[in-house]
């Protein structure tokens, strides 16, 4: 999660990562910031992340992020 | 005879003969009076071809069930199997369900590209060969094409893919798979919806409500007013400079920028107001698919204000699977060890948008000028991003707001002109003809030609400007007041009956009073129809 939260604030170090569960709904993470993320999540995670993965619900909060990452990490 | 959304067959005839034959029958024969409607809807403009619409949600419907078949034996044959060979035959299910997947893109789009783009492939072969002196030469096919067929086959599109994403289960009855394809009112020019926008809703058929009507028919009269009001006078304008572009420069080159940018509102939006009101009177909430436009500070945002479902159909189905695709994170890998951050973000960026915004001016027709238009906002959107780094600094180092009038209002007239600009591009008959009315604008401005009387002379009187300017007035103030949240469609159901009646009866009695009827104009086909 400490990882995660890193590559976050690397994004942008204003957003409260840890608090935020609307980052999608209310466009602080916009899909040019989504893109550069997933980009960011497979290579430190190793993981691989497909376009049906891409829906608000995996996007909204860090906790649910981590969530797809451990998923993807089991698969 | 058509049943055009605007004509008065469609909205005094079709649509209350439907809503009446809708409110006396059983729930179940609800859905068949909304399926057999949209069918005579297709076929008042493509008679025979509405074969095609259903064939079309035959094909989507079987995909589904086929893929879903391959998912569940998938998962049965994996039960029980140790780790590693439980996801070897996942995968193999997947490839098999993928294969069904491109197989049906490939069929809808094969036809519509066929339909659609079969001439202009043609026209360009002959170009090409007789700029080379050849007398090669390929006649032009006399293709029918079914109505509205760039609307439902992104839908159909939408929904495959959402059921091999596992986002929905596929639909076990094919009644309403045929509904979702074939509402009446969406039809023709959208907006596009996914599955989990409308089809419950639909599927759900809500007996008529009172509430209902007036919503429904109060959005139908002011996607009127915008259409005949304002639209269809500012179309003469705009037809008489386009169709003699030739004899115009300077200002005038302007006026016909904005004044096309304002009416393609006018109209497209007039006309999802009918739309999403003809759906309210059955109880559905269609999406919406513009939010304030004019209000966007850049042109992404502009995207996502006008002509939504068609961004998010994009985003959804082109933008996020190119951006996870195998090419994309080759550039990824490659490009972090080599070019650094800043580069490889810009690379994974023209990568993705790219693709969006060729399928956006295609999507729009064969005609170079689409492409050109659909180009044009792919080098803008990339400069924003571009220089998002320097934005981001300037804000900082000044200490800017963002969110403040001096740097808002700026950025919305900035947008402003990219917006004209590029909708003076969308209009033009080629790109040869774009290009020569953008260069013609600064070839004598002659700024005198907006008050002497030049304009008046296009088709229009001063009393039809009038009526122009009242009408983007109301529209103006009514965007303002939603932009500011003070207004919406459920607020002002919720006003006082006197304030609410007055604005009703006043609404239709501009309609009456304002529209363009009579002789000197004639009625104005819907311009995204013919997407």
């Amino acid at each position: 999660m400490e990882t995660l939260l890193e590559i976050l604030n690397d994004i942008d170090d204003t957003v409260n990562w840890e608090d935020e569960t609307a980052l999608i709904d209310d466009r602080i993470l916009d899909s040019f910031g989504v893109i550069s993320l997933i980009s960011e999540l497979e290579d430190q995670f190793e993981i691989e992340i497909d376009a049906s993965e891409i829906v608000p619900e995996n996007f909204n909060s860090a906790d649910a992020m981590w969530k797809m990452i451990q998923r993807l990490q089991e698969n | 005879m058509a049943l055009a959304y605007h004509t008065e067959l469609y909205l005094f005839v079709f649509l209350p003969l439907v809503v009446l034959v809708y409110h006396f029958s059983s729930q179940k024969m609800r859905r068949a009076v909304l399926i057999l409607a949209g069918y005579i809807f297709f076929w008042s403009f493509s008679q025979w071809l509405v074969g095609y619409l259903i064939a079309v949600s035959g094909l989507v419907y079987g995909a589904g069930r086929w893929m879903e078949q391959l998912k569940e034996t998938g998962k049965a044959r994996s039960k029980g199997l140790p780790s590693k060979e439980r996801s070897a035959v996942k995968k193999q299910y997947k490839a098999k369900e993928k294969k069904v997947l491109i197989a049906g893109i490939v069929i809808l789009l094969g036809i519509l590209a066929y339909l659609k783009y079969c001439n202009f492939f043609i026209q360009n072969i002959n170009r090409i060969f007789a700029a080379s002196g050849s007398g090669f030469h390929l006649n032009p096919q006399n293709l029918l094409i079914p109505i509205g067929i760039s609307f439902y086959t992104l839908e159909a599109i939408g929904y495959m893919a959402d059921v091999y994403w596992g986002r929905i289960k596929a639909e076990h009855n094919f009644g309403k798979v045929a509904l979702f394809l074939g509402f009446f009112p969406q039809i023709m020019e959208g907006p596009i919806s996914s599955w989990n926008d409308t089809a419950d809703a639909l599927w759900e058929c809500r007996p008529v409500r009172s509430e209902n009507l007036t919503k429904g028919i109060i959005r139908i009269a002011w996607g009127l007013f915008k259409k005949i009001v304002v639209a269809d006078r500012l179309s003469v304008l705009v037809a008489a400079i386009y169709d003699d572009y030739t004899s115009y420069h300077g200002v005038m080159i302007v006026v016909v920028a904005i004044a096309y940018t304002l009416q393609l509102y006018m109209e497209f939006s007039g006309c999802m107001d009918i739309v999403i009101g003809s759906g309210n009177l059955f109880g559905v909430d269609l999406p919406e698919n513009f939010r304030q436009p004019f209000f966007a500070g850049n042109a992404s945002e502009f995207w996502r204000r006008w002509h939504i479902t068609l961004g998010a159909w994009l985003k959804a189905y082109v933008f996020y699977p190119v951006s996870v695709s195998g090419l994309v994170k080759k550039w990824n890998h490659f490009a972090r060890k080599h070019v650094g951050k800043y580069l490889t973000k810009m690379g994974i960026f023209a990568m993705t948008l790219f693709p969006v915004w060729m399928c956006n001016g295609l999507w729009h027709g064969a005609q170079w000028n689409y492409i050109l238009y659909g180009m044009y906002y792919f080098v803008i959107l990339l400069a924003g991003e571009a220089v998002a780094p320097v934005r981001e600094m300037v804000l900082e180092r000044f200490h800017l707001d963002c969110h403040a009038l001096y740097w808002r209002v700026p950025q919305i007239l900035k947008t402003w002109m990219i917006i004209f600009t590029g909708e003076m591009f969308f209009r033009a008959e080629g790109a040869a003809a774009g290009f020569h009315m953008f260069r013609s604008i600064f070839q004598g401005f002659e700024l005198q030609k907006l008050w002497d009387g030049t304009l008046l002379g296009m088709g229009l009187n001063a009393a039809d400007f009038a009526a122009v300017g009242f009408g983007i007035l109301i529209v103006a103030v009514a965007d303002i007041l939603k932009e500011r949240k003070l207004l919406n469609w459920d607020k002002l159901q919720e006003m006082k009956l006197p304030v609410r009646w007055i604005l009703y009866y006043g609404l239709i009695f501009a309609v009456l009073l304002l529209g363009a009827y009579g002789t000197g104009y004639q009625q104005v086909d819907l311009i995204y129809a013919g997407f």
